[in-house]
């Protein structure tokens, strides 16, 4: 039996409520990350939202980004952040943030700025979408490593100065520096 | 992608390739200062001559148009060299009493101006963003570069905070303007923005705020008002030389990015953005000045005059978008004067502060007139010059600027007097510096210091370069008036 193109009931394509649900995830798992206490459980909700960043990604015909989003995001980066914190956590923390002091002020700009940009995306002619299709790999390394292989090789040259300065941050001190006080 | 295109980029090559090769001497032999230093000043050497040399050739492009060479490109990459070149040479006196090593601070800082590099010759946003990041995130380093120091910890937290806020906006802004040109190159917004001007094509909301979150983007970058909140922080509690580089360095790559951004890609529209700028101008320099005049510590102090002398330096771009190309001239003479006279202004408060423990409070520079007659003089030059007093470059620069936006008229002239009674209140905290330096009872008796060759060597590049350019600024208009013709040819 074939799958109707829309929802038999309500009669929106599966498109559009696919996109609803992971769009709705992500945001839903970012303000988790933001506003919850304990850091472990807002690392676990940047995986659910990356996930869900991933599943945009192959709605838009570019699964090697979504691959890409899962193996690298997911399995990578998380991870890595969630053993950071394991590693180096310590149970006493602050149970009030710091910079919190300014949360209605900027809730409001945030609502403003909201209204603003729906405005204006909803007054915006965008032209026609076009059709969707695959992005084919071989494309993709096409156009990565030959119109924009001068972008990708600084984008190397960027990690490369990143690494080095976290790496210096991250140096353990030798003793005895002497200390002054601007 | 050919041979040419790597000739036509050579110079960003040689920056990169002197940064890792700071890194591997300081592998080969860990902790010699006087190797690292040396092989950064040769590969800045290679560089200039490697910039001059491409630089002499016609104007091109490479890599399907988004990396252009002109001389707008070879002018600011020598600028950049320069002030790398300085920055490196003052550092080692304020780095070495505090046991901070010198290899990772220069070789981030090469990195940063590698992407400086880029930046100036970016005709493609995407790589313009590259540019901008590759700039902006060594300084976040440097800024926290005192790791003990807790006050250099808290301006690096909300310099990163900010700065990579404002690079999220201006990539917002990026994603709306490429969905609605349909390109990234400067050249294909340009003539999508001409079509608009000329009404074949409708202007979309869309466009405005896409613009409007690159200008939010920028105006942080270079510390415009109402922008700038990060600045007297990650200013006061970087060690000094981070301190004088981040007032300079990415205050003149950032206004390389404005000029490819607001002169070649928004060009069509000047008229439109106009009165942004010429408010931006008016309360960035009006807001820094009014604050500077309140501080007792000369590296706050100089951290909201900069702030200022960013909103003088905008009054050029109004005076441009009014009419006046020789705006443009303005723009760029003041960025060179600037980040001699800037520079070495901080040096100084370096080279004082090598005795750990000195701090830049007003108090310190009390009778160092006597005490260290040289510095003192020299000092006397640098705020002489950033209060815009002839013979100086300074003067010279804010000369340019101000003939230029009278001669643009309407609201662009009133920033000209604006300027003018701002200049007039900015010599008044300038020169209470040079009333401590001459006027005031030393605070200690401590001998004077003994300041290394590379810290005199610098200071006199500095002083050579604020009293050569105000003298002969033809030394310097030659150059400057062909890269702001390659601009507005392009634009």
């Amino acid at each position: 039996m074939a799958i109707p193109s829309t929802i038999p009931i309500l009669g929106l394509p599966w498109d559009d409520v696919l996109f609803v649900i992971l769009a709705g995830t992500m945001l839903l798992a970012g303000l988790l990350v933001v506003t919850m206490r304990d850091i472990i459980r807002c690392g676990l909700a940047m995986m659910v939202c990356f996930g869900a960043l991933a599943g945009i990604y192959v709605m838009a015909g570019a699964p090697l980004v979504a691959g890409a989003q899962v193996l690298v995001y997911i399995g990578a980066i998380s991870v890595l952040v969630l053993f950071a914190i394991m590693l180096t956590q310590t149970k006493v923390g602050p149970t009030r943030l710091v910079f919190q002091t300014q949360a209605v002020p900027a809730a409001i700009a945030a609502v403003i700025l909201v209204v603003v940009l729906v405005l204006t995306i909803g007054a915006t002619q965008w032209g026609g979408t076009g059709e969707r299709g695959e992005t084919i790999t071989a494309d993709l390394a096409r156009v990565l490593f030959a119109d924009w292989v001068l972008p990708f090789e600084i984008v190397g040259v960027l990690l490369l100065a990143a690494v080095i300065g976290g790496v210096f941050l991250a140096k353990r001190d030798r003793p005895a520096s002497t200390d002054d006080v601007e | 992608m050919n041979g040419s295109d790597v000739i036509i980029i050579a110079p960003l090559i040689a920056a990169i390739a002197t940064a890792i090769a700071i890194l591997v001497v300081d592998i080969v032999v860990p902790g010699r200062t006087n190797a690292v230093i040396a092989t950064a000043l040769i590969g800045l050497g290679v560089t200039a001559v490697v910039t001059l040399t491409v630089g002499s050739m016609p104007p091109t492009t490479a890599y399907g148009g988004a990396y252009k060479l002109d001389a707008l490109t070879t002018f600011l990459d020598l600028l950049f060299v320069a002030v790398i070149a300085m920055t490196i040479v003052f550092a080692p006196d304020y780095l070495a009493p505090r046991r901070l090593p010198v290899a990772e601070f220069a070789t981030v800082l090469v990195f940063a101006m590698s992407g400086a590099m880029l930046i100036s010759a970016s005709v493609d946003l995407l790589l313009l963003f590259l540019g901008l990041e590759l700039m902006v995130l060594p300084g976040y380093l440097l800024a926290g570069y005192h790791k003990s120091d807790s006050y250099s910890t808290e301006g690096a937290i909300k310099y990163f905070l900010l700065g990579s806020f404002s690079s999220a906006i201006f990539l917002f802004g990026l994603a709306f303007v490429w969905g609605l040109t349909g390109s990234t190159r400067v050249a294909d917004v340009a003539s999508v923005l001409t079509q608009v001007v000329n009404h074949t094509l409708p202007f979309s909301p869309g466009l405005a705020m896409g613009f409007a979150f690159l200008t939010t983007g920028v105006a942080f970058k270079i510390a415009a008002v109402p922008f700038h909140y990060w600045t007297p922080d990650a200013y006061q509690g970087s060690p000094t030389p981070v301190t004088g580089y981040l007032s300079v360095g990415p205050k003149v790559g950032a206004f390389a990015l404005i000029l490819r951004l607001f002169v070649e890609a928004l060009g069509p529209m000047k008229a439109e953005w106009l009165p942004v700028v010429i408010v931006l101008a008016a309360t960035t320099m009006t807001l820094g000045n009014l604050v500077a005049l309140t501080q007792d510590n000369v590296k706050r102090m100089l951290a909201y005059s900069s702030i200022a002398h960013t909103g003088y330096m905008l009054v050029g771009l109004a005076a441009y978008a009014g009419g006046q190309p020789q705006g443009l001239e303005g723009l760029l003479f003041y960025g060179a004067a600037y980040s001699f006279m800037n520079l070495g202004a901080f040096a100084v408060i370096a080279a004082l502060q090598k005795r750990a423990g000195v701090t830049s409070q007003l108090a310190t520079f009390a009778g160092l007139g006597r005490k260290e007659p040289w510095l003192g003089v020299l000092m006397t030059l640098f705020l002489l010059s950033l209060t815009g007093i002839p013979p100086t470059a300074g003067f010279f620069a804010k000369a340019v600027i101000i003939l230029a936006a009278v001669q643009a008229g309407g609201w662009v002239a009133f920033l000209a007097v604006l300027l003018v009674v701002n200049a007039a209140a900015a010599a008044f905290y300038y020169l209470r510096v040079v009333v401590y330096m001459y006027m005031r009872d030393p605070a200690s008796d401590a001998p004077p210091l003994r300041h290394g060759r590379l810290m005199w060597g610098g200071l006199t590049a500095a002083t050579a370069a604020t009293i050569l350019f105000g003298l002969f600024p033809g030394l310097l208009l030659g150059m400057i008036s062909a890269a702001a013709g390659a601009l507005t040819a392009a634009g």
